[in-house]
């Protein structure tokens, strides 16, 4: 009941990806005396819904959607509407796509209901607004996020050093940090 | 050049001296000092069971102005080691360190090639006098610590060292 | 949080708790704003013991990153131990056999009893009471014997392996935990009419330091915290992992919110875990402790996977990604404690020094856990 609540209120803000997949084409039947053709293997992108309800015994979770970034607040108060709370807010350094992904775990007390909200944002210079104003928890998980990665919560009301020295201009969990 | 025959002074300060080394040996103040899962031990030391009490070193001051010995406990991180050096400092003469634990003497498990947040011992920036190693040590290790450094303070040791078979 | 919720017109000065301080429980220095005796607002300040554990996930094998985990939280070191075994498991898709399971919950409990008797023994030093201090070290060092035996470790544990655990519990371990509950058993009432019933820790505890159900979600707090304001929430019946449902057990809740009824929650915690004990030990099935097909090296399926206990202080989660090699690509820990000490700032607003440092002590921090 929770879940698909929930998943009927993320809907209108889960991004669409191209995500690439590959089609085996069969090969025709061959005529009398000839060699079956192999079938071809094309790939090519198809647009999917990043809104997935995994398997819980397998992953842990229940549902996964993927927002975009702006729409992070939305989707964090949808979540506090429906009376979740937030576990933790980390970070992904996909460096191969020049991608940081923001993750945030949302849980419930009543019914056990695990959400995942995904953002990606450009690893350069990367942007999420910040949901410290409803969850106030959210406050030193976003510090420590900006700490290690680097992630600028825009609008959040003090993005100093957390678990590093105050005058840290380093972000450790980057794939390209020497100490 | 000829050599002068020194009168032997009137008062004789090495008994002295002695007299208060025993002293300062069997009642060693430690600061409370702990700042990870090896401060866990040193208070089961200071409790029931291993009872620092009996070696007079139950006295746990929190002030650095009234101990001796600084037992750092724990790994010591870039942004503890000004705080560390500053309550080193701040200790009176005469005073010992003793680094317990892995993580004191050179870093322990978090000294890895890339590590940008732990400083790998305390002796890179105090005088440690006594190295107890373990991760964490037995509280029977930190009393073995004491009565080394109670041997080092007096030049004698208190229990004779039992061999280990 | 910024300082403009301060009133100008207040006097202030800027008082420095820690990061060496007895009653803080590791290295955590709080900048206290204060007005004569009353906090106008503070600041944790966090990061003096910051280990690195998320960073060494990244450059450790699956199977070397298994003591990380006994130092992160390292009075309940198994609980996290579990964690970790089974997200990687539940990644990797290895059953664990039924005994091992067993010990895992039997070893589990008697870690959260020895946690528990910790942090009361320095809840009530930090009140001023030295004695029970030493009664709780006592009951302590049995449970450590016990351990010890099984575990070869007196408390930063490394004792689950990836299909079970590694080492089978022999029969004086059986007989000696059986001894031990008798006597804490007996122990507990002394406890009770000592300290929980004494006037003074009354006085200090009681009406001091309410924490709502809806600070409780907006800041994400678990664990004693939570059952302390009336919430039913623990993972071991929400989220049932390993054999708790075998178990029957109940869940302590105290619906006041103040320090008394987070001292309460974790003093009949107590008193369930050992309830859990004798049924497992009781139940305590034969067979082996080891998956038969446990992999030597783990290469988990690429992708994200989460995990959740119930530790000493709450709800522990780890949140891996995998990218099919044999290190993880990324360990996020989430750690309990962090959570519910970030609602210190809001708690403490007006309170005097002495009624924040008892609701600090009911927290039950860990600074490592925080700091990671």
């Amino acid at each position: 009941m929770r879940l698909e609540k929930i998943k009927q209120a993320l809907s209108s803000l889960a991004v669409t990806d191209e995500i690439e997949v590959v089609k085996t084409i069969p090969a025709p039947p061959a005529a009398e005396g000839e060699e079956q053709a192999k079938p071809t293997e094309v790939k090519e992108k198809v647009p999917q819904l990043m809104l997935f309800t995994p398997d819980y015994a397998k992953k842990g979770f229940h549902l996964d959607v993927k927002v975009a970034s702006a729409d992070v607040v939305q989707a964090a108060q949808l979540l506090i509407d429906q009376e979740f709370f937030l576990e933790a807010i980390t970070g992904v350094d996909w460096i191969k796509e020049g991608q940081i992904e923001v993750v945030y775990d949302f849980n419930h007390w009543q019914t056990l209901c695990r959400v995942v909200i995904r953002t990606r944002t450009d690893r350069s210079q990367p942007e999420v607004p910040t949901i410290s104003a409803i969850y106030s928890g959210a406050n030193w998980h976003e510090r420590e996020t900006h700490d290690f990665f680097g992630v600028n919560f825009t609008g959040h009301p003090d993005l100093s050093p957390l678990l590093l020295p105050e005058d840290a201009d380093y972000h450790p969990l980057l794939k390209d940090f020497t100490a | 050049m000829e050599t002068e025959k020194l009168q032997s002074p009137l008062v004789h300060l090495a008994p002295l001296d002695q007299v208060l080394a025993i002293g300062r040996a069997n009642s060693l103040w430690p600061m409370t000092f702990g700042l990870a899962c090896c401060a866990i031990e040193m208070m089961a030391a200071g409790a029931s069971r291993f009872d620092l009490a009996r070696f007079g070193a139950e006295v746990f001051r929190p002030s650095p102005r009234q101990c001796d010995v600084m037992i750092v406990a724990g790994t010591i991180s870039k942004k503890m080691m000004p705080a560390v050096k500053t309550l080193y400092d701040q200790m009176p003469e005469p005073k010992w360190v003793i680094a317990m634990g892995n993580c004191a003497i050179s870093g322990g498990p978090f000294s890895f090639p890339g590590q940008y947040a732990i400083v790998e011992g305390a002796d890179k920036f105090l005088p440690v006098d006594i190295y107890i190693p373990g991760c964490p040590p037995r509280p029977e290790a930190l009393i073995e610590g004491i009565l080394e450094l109670e041997e080092k303070v007096t030049g004698s040791r208190r229990w004779p060292r039992v061999a280990c078979g | 949080m910024s300082l403009d919720v301060i009133d100008k017109s207040l006097e202030t000065f800027v008082l420095n708790l820690g990061p060496q301080h007895p009653a803080t429980h590791g290295v955590l220095r709080v900048k206290l704003t204060m007005d004569g005796e009353y906090i106008v607002h503070a600041e944790p300040v966090l990061g003096y013991i910051h280990r690195m554990h998320e960073k060494m996930g990244e450059n450790r094998t699956w199977a070397q990153f298994m003591p990380n985990t006994g130092r992160l939280d390292y009075l309940a070191a198994l609980s996290y131990n579990h964690g970790y075994a089974l997200a990687a498991e539940r990644a990797e898709g290895i059953e664990v056999p039924e005994r091992a399971e067993y010990i895992r919950c039997i070893t589990v409990e008697l870690n959260r009893i020895a946690s528990h008797l910790l942090w009361f023994g320095a809840f009530v030093l930090d009140l001023g009471g030295f004695t029970p201090l030493l009664y709780a070290f006592d009951d302590r060092e049995q449970i450590l014997d016990l351990l010890e035996s099984v575990t070869g470790a007196r408390l930063t544990f490394c004792y689950f392996r990836f299909g079970g655990v590694y080492n089978d519990i022999d029969d004086n371990f059986i007989t000696g935990s059986r001894e031990f509950i008798k006597r804490l058993r007996s122990r507990m009432p002394m406890y009770h009419d000592l300290v929980s019933k004494n006037i003074i820790l009354i006085k200090r505890l009681k009406d001091i330091g309410p924490i709502s159900q809806e600070m409780c979600r907006r800041y994400g707090a678990t664990g004693p915290v939570l059952r302390g304001s009336g919430v039913n929430f623990d993972v071991r019946k929400h989220e049932p992992y390993s054999v708790y449902p075998e178990f029957d057990f109940d869940i302590p809740v105290y619906t006041e919110g103040d320090s008394m009824a987070r001292y309460m929650v974790r003093m009949d915690e107590m008193e369930q875990s050992m309830r859990i004990i004798e049924q497992g030990l009781a139940k305590l099935p034969e067979g082996p402790v080891m998956a038969a097909k446990a992999p030597k090296i783990l290469k988990p399926a690429k992708g994200d996977y989460y995990a959740a206990v119930e530790a000493a202080r709450g709800s522990f989660g780890i949140r891996l990604v995998s990218d099919g090699t044999n290190t993880p690509y990324r360990l996020k820990l989430r750690s309990p404690t962090f959570s519910n000490l970030s609602l210190f700032s809001e708690a403490c607003r007006g309170m005097i020094l002495p009624d924040a440092l008892a609701l600090m002590g009911t927290l039950d921090l860990v600074i490592p856990e925080i700091d990671r």
